[in-house]
């Protein structure tokens, strides 16, 4: 009797127990196998934050906080790291030198490597042993900090096994990331499960019949999300911006910058989009400047070209059309398969050409607008008076930003129209951790998410 | 040989063009694995969608592409049979797999290819239906064995490649994924793979066509 009794309220114990309780997540696009050396994408860059860790993260205010790097010196020509001694990879070997040294090499070397990460490297080299990490090159180690969040590291020859704190395990069309608990960072959540749900009607059917912890529902405007749920809106770095191929003068950036205040109905913007001011994101510390006057007028007739199949993108195109059509001008709107697009672009063929951006958290991000062979630099702009503010850019508050986004304003290789922001619906019990980097990209990501009671 | 010579260049300027599409990714990410996982479903659906039409056609006979109920059925698009599958699965049995998949496919599929193979068929009246329906009978089995190879040849990879739409409303990535997937990531080597596959299905189909001497 004695025994029933305690097995009854063992087993009421057990009952009693909150279930534990996964987050449920959908990839809006396939992100391939996990690689810290050529992976690439969004869905990647997810995949790496959750099963790695880079030198330094950025928090959700977006300031460089300590992750396998437990400290930092600046030191002439850049940085002294120490790394933590209780790193461990998936494997359970720890985290020393010799895989910094050798993931930064491999995305130097492969010319495989992700584009992203290659422009986050610049000539960085890194070198040390054991838990001593130096790293140097041309940049200064202000914008080394804000950049190395991008590289999470890898074990050496081992491009997809990374420390982070959860494990990755593909199954077909899904993917778990399942807690490491001894992990520094302390996940505080069991695990995440991915589906993928590329399809806008498909993803908010099963944001409404609770399939989803979170996820971005399509950008209708009016749209609600179900009892259970929060709508969480997350500024982001990400613009859609109007780039001006070659023939085209500052008299098309000011007209643009003209319509851009008024062309889009706030109906029409929902949630999602918000109109940009200024030339650079403001985000970014950027005061707000509109291309410099000057005597070029704008062509009665432009032609602008845009990626097609994005039908949202295409709605506010065409409002714009229609601001630019009551100052005169008619604008073409022409849409082009996404890659062809992009080879168009990158060989400055397009007249006029509208694609988002997402920038990074940092203002050097903007210099691929300005740098030669820049990676948003398309038409080759430059200007010789950029070169003296381009030499003094050592931090994010240095003047000579000001003064090379004045020289930039005479006459822009592109101007943004619409600020973008991430609209994401939640399970009110799931607490996350907005930034502009997303949920996932800042430290701690995921593992600071928990349940609440 | 001579006969097939116009059907070869076709697939040969197709796997040219695979090779050659022009235009890049702004950010090149590497294609997803191959989605072997799918193999199986999307072999069962095939299958179906194989056997399903000649045998209702077998049985209903040429007079079937004029049935309105037909054509009712005809009308939706996969999309719409998807989304009708999704917003009909119960939220309690958690997301729809394979088996809606399969489902969604075979709805949107079943009619169209009943009514393609019904209109290719040749008339029955006056004979030879006048014959009895013996007659009739055989004669539609001689013809669907006639017309199924090239159907199969000519229908089975479009539906293969358009199964993409019922793919990513269910967030079940597929072969019509796959093949997406690759013309959007510009991967021009695992799209001459998929064409190569197409043209040997093709040259596959052909010794079955040749009329008994």
């Amino acid at each position: 009797m004695k025994r029933l009794l305690i097995l009854l309220g063992l087993a009421a114990a057990l009952g009693a127990q909150e279930p534990v309780r996964w987050v449920q997540e959908a990839f809006l696009a396939d992100p391939g196998p996990l690689d810290f050396v050529k992976g690439e994408g969004q869905e990647q860059f997810i995949a790496q934050s959750l099963c790695g860790d880079a030198l330094v993260g950025l928090s959700a205010e977006g300031r460089p906080v300590p992750r396998l790097a437990a400290s930092w010196k600046a030191v002439k020509g850049g940085l002294d790291l120490t790394l933590r001694g209780d790193a461990r990879f998936a494997d359970g070997g720890a985290v020393s030198a010799a895989d910094v040294a050798w993931t930064f090499n491999a995305i130097a070397s492969d010319p495989q490597a992700s584009p992203t990460k290659r422009a986050a490297l610049g000539d960085l080299k890194a070198s040390g042993e054991g838990l001593h990490v130096s790293l140097r090159g041309s940049r200064s180690a202000a914008r080394l900090l804000m950049e190395l969040w991008r590289m999470p590291i890898a074990r050496a020859g081992r491009a997809d096994m990374g420390s982070g704190p959860f494990s990755c395990a593909r199954d077909g069309s899904e993917w778990t990331f399942t807690a490491r608990p001894r992990h520094f960072l302390h996940p505080r959540i069991p695990g995440l499960h991915f589906r993928l749900l590329p399809d806008e009607s498909g993803r908010l059917v099963a944001l409404q019949k609770g399939w989803l912890s979170l996820g971005v529902p399509p950008p209708q405007p009016g749209l609600t999300p179900p009892p259970a749920m929060a709508e969480l809106i997350q500024p982001t770095l990400a613009q859609l911006i109007v780039w001006a191929g070659p023939g085209m003068d500052a008299g098309v950036a000011r007209a643009f910058a003209r319509w851009r205040r008024d062309a889009f109905p706030p109906a029409l913007m929902g949630r999602a989009y918000a109109p940009a001011k200024g030339l650079w994101p403001a985000a970014l510390g950027f005061a707000e400047m509109d291309p410099a006057p000057g005597p070029e007028p704008c062509p009665k007739a432009l032609e602008l070209v845009y990626t097609a199949g994005d039908g949202m993108t295409e709605r506010l195109l065409q409002a714009l059309a229609v601001r630019a059509a009551r100052d005169g001008v008619t604008l073409k709107l022409r849409p082009m398969e996404a890659g062809l697009f992009i080879d168009q672009l990158t060989k400055g063929k397009l007249p006029l050409g509208a694609v988002s951006n997402v920038f990074d958290p940092d203002p050097w991000s903007v210099l691929g607008y300005v740098e030669p062979g820049g990676d948003l630099n398309f038409t080759g702009w430059s200007d010789a008076a950029a070169t003296a503010p381009l030499m003094k850019l050592d931090a994010p508050e240095s003047p000579a930003w000001k003064e090379l986004q004045t020289v930039w304003a005479r006459h822009p290789a592109a101007l943004p129209l619409l600020d973008l922001r991430s609209v994401l619906w939640i399970d009110r019990r799931l607490e996350v951790r907005p930034s502009a980097l997303g949920i996932y990209l800042a430290t701690p990501g995921a593992a600071g998410w928990r349940w609440r009671e | 040989m001579s006969r097939a010579l116009p059907g070869l260049a076709v697939w040969v300027a197709a796997l040219a063009l695979a090779w050659l599409l022009p235009g890049h990714l702004w950010h090149a990410a590497r294609p997803a694995p191959f989605p072997l996982e799918a193999l199986g479903p999307a072999s069962l659906a095939l299958g179906l969608m194989a056997a399903l039409p000649p045998l209702l056609v077998y049985f209903a006979g040429p007079s079937l592409a004029r049935r309105r109920s037909l054509s009712a059925l005809e009308a939706p698009p996969d999309l719409a049979w998807a989304l009708l599958l999704l917003a009909l699965w119960p939220a309690a049995a958690g997301p729809p797999g394979w088996t809606a998949w399969t489902a969604a496919l075979l709805a949107a599929s079943l009619p169209s290819e009943a009514r393609w193979l019904a209109s290719a068929l040749p008339p029955e009246s006056p004979f030879p239906q006048a014959w009895g329906a013996q007659a009739a009978r055989a004669s539609r089995r001689r013809s669907l064995a006639r017309l199924l190879p090239r159907w199969l040849a000519a229908r089975l990879p479009l539906w293969l490649t358009a199964s993409l739409v019922v793919e990513r409303v269910f967030g079940l990535p597929g072969l019509g994924s796959d093949w997406m997937a690759r013309v959007i990531a510009r991967d021009h080597r695992g799209l001459a793979l998929w064409i190569l596959a197409f043209a040997l299905l093709w040259i596959a189909a052909r010794p079955l066509e040749r009329e008994a001497a």
